[in-house]
């Protein structure tokens, strides 16, 4: 490989570095939700005096911290969708292996990536909406 | 060969629907928690069914009946609403629903606490009625009211077990050092059978108990003839057990027996089966059970007492099976 392949490659690299990192975004969020919803429901019931009576504490904590995370899912959502810019020409396939194809790709990724979290964050936080107790 | 198939399918289909009956099966549900558990499975059978068959409907007409080229339209809705919108819904639901009736499962129970310990390779099962701190002890064997709610507490002796009586209720593991719960609801009475469900060792399968259920008044006439110490009736049979010093490891509440290895007799006689689910309460099955407990629960602490008589192991058993 010559030098000169070498360095534009880098460039073109560095420029989708921060797309790529949006990738990560939304599923990060949704790891970190489930980690403190379930780490905060172990130690809540095992550790809190007459924890059974307080669990409501619980679940409003638990509420506000997936309105956030949702609402954290949504801004990337809303910046993938915008770096997608499907409506701009459809397109889905991304097949043409240029600078605009590979930017609109990791947009695509991400957009996806963040409704699955969306989901996977929502379905977190069922149980303590339907089951508001520490048995 | 097609015939042998059809044959083997037979068969296969036989030996399956054979689980779907008799004491120990959850579709013979005499039980509010395993009726829940069977309108459950029912629900996601009919779904999946339909499901199965709606997907493969599809295959089949965009593969043989209409094989052309998509719209663009009908392509992404086929895509986005069969392959997100769907599923989302019908899997939220599914949760929700199952979420919904996860708490009605483990529902605190209405005053009686049953505490039962899993053993290698049998069940201690102790009765606490509301407001008592001392126990009516039982084992082998579990004695529920129809109608009310029972609290039931899982400990564990050396190994890890699980109690389940697919007839009444799903499972709960038991854990050496901490105690579990679960409660059980009881609507019909009858006979149910329980099995350890936690591979805890050489006699796992062999780990098996009654449960009974009784009418409230009925169970209510039971659990105070348990808390009465036994009738022991003097004579051989009892002079035998004494002079093998069987009550080392086993208690008989009323008699000077009063070991805590082996599981507690006091009312052994008016259990439905013998070693744990095993054998029936019968005179040869005692006598087969005492010469040699090892040849029929591999890995078992009773000793062998194949030096006995066969006119003691008779006298033997005779005595113990008259503890009622």
């Amino acid at each position: 490989m010559s030098d000169e392949r070498k360095i534009s490659q880098e460039q073109e690299f560095s420029e989708e570095r921060a797309s790529l990192w949006k990738i990560t975004f939304a599923p990060t969020i949704w790891a970190v939700h489930f980690v403190l919803c379930y780490g905060a429901a172990a130690v809540f019931c095992a550790k809190v005096p007459r924890a059974e009576a307080q669990v409501d504490l619980l679940r409003w904590g638990m509420a506000a911290l997936t309105l956030l995370a949702l609402a954290g899912i949504l801004l990337v959502a809303r910046s993938a969708w915008k770096q997608w810019d499907f409506l701009d020409d459809y397109d889905y396939a991304h097949a043409g292996g240029n600078n605009e194809d590979r930017h609109e790709f990791l947009g695509h990724a991400a957009f996806l990536l963040a409704i699955v979290s969306f989901v996977g964050t929502v379905y977190t936080a069922l149980p303590a909406l339907f089951a508001g107790t520490c048995r | 060969m097609r015939d042998r198939y059809r044959a083997g399918l037979g068969l296969l289909i036989l030996t399956a629907s054979a689980g779907c009956a008799g004491p120990q099966s959850v579709f013979s549900a005499g039980g509010a928690d395993a009726l829940q558990i069977n309108r459950l499975f029912t629900v996601m059978l009919v779904g999946a069914v339909l499901l199965w068959l709606s997907l493969n409907g599809l295959f089949l007409y965009v593969t043989r009946r209409r094989p052309g080229r998509m719209s663009r339209k009908l392509a992404e809705g086929v895509i986005i609403g069969g392959g997100i919108v769907l599923p989302l819904v019908v899997l939220t639901a599914l949760l929700s629903w199952g979420l919904s009736i996860m708490p009605e499962q483990r529902a605190p129970g209405d005053g009686l606490r049953v505490r039962i310990t899993g053993e290698e390779f049998w069940w201690r099962v102790d009765y606490y009625p509301p407001g008592s701190e001392e126990p009516v002890v039982s084992a082998n064997e579990l004695r529920l009211p129809a109608g009310p709610r029972t609290e039931i507490e899982l400990l564990a002796g050396r190994v890890i077990h699980s109690f389940w009586v697919p007839g009444l209720g799903g499972k709960t593991d038991m854990i050496p050092g901490r105690t579990t719960r679960m409660s059980l609801e009881p609507v019909t009475p009858g006979i149910y059978r329980g099995q350890c469900a936690e591979f805890c060792g050489a006699s796992h399968a062999l780990m098996a108990m009654n449960a009974v259920v009784l009418e409230e008044a009925a169970f209510a006439r039971w659990l105070e003839a348990e808390a009465a110490p036994a009738r022991a009736a003097e004579g051989e049979g009892q002079a035998i057990f004494f002079r093998e010093g069987c009550g080392a490891c086993h208690a008989i509440r009323g008699t000077p027996a009063a070991g805590v290895v082996g599981p507690d007799l006091t009312h052994l006689g008016s259990r439905t089966t013998l070693a744990a689910g095993i054998l029936p309460m019968e005179r040869a099955a005692m006598v087969s059970w005492i010469a040699n407990a090892e040849a029929i629960k591999p890995g078992v602490r009773m000793p062998a007492y194949g030096h006995l008589s066969k006119a003691e192991l008779e006298a033997l058993a005779a005595w113990l099976e008259a503890l009622e």
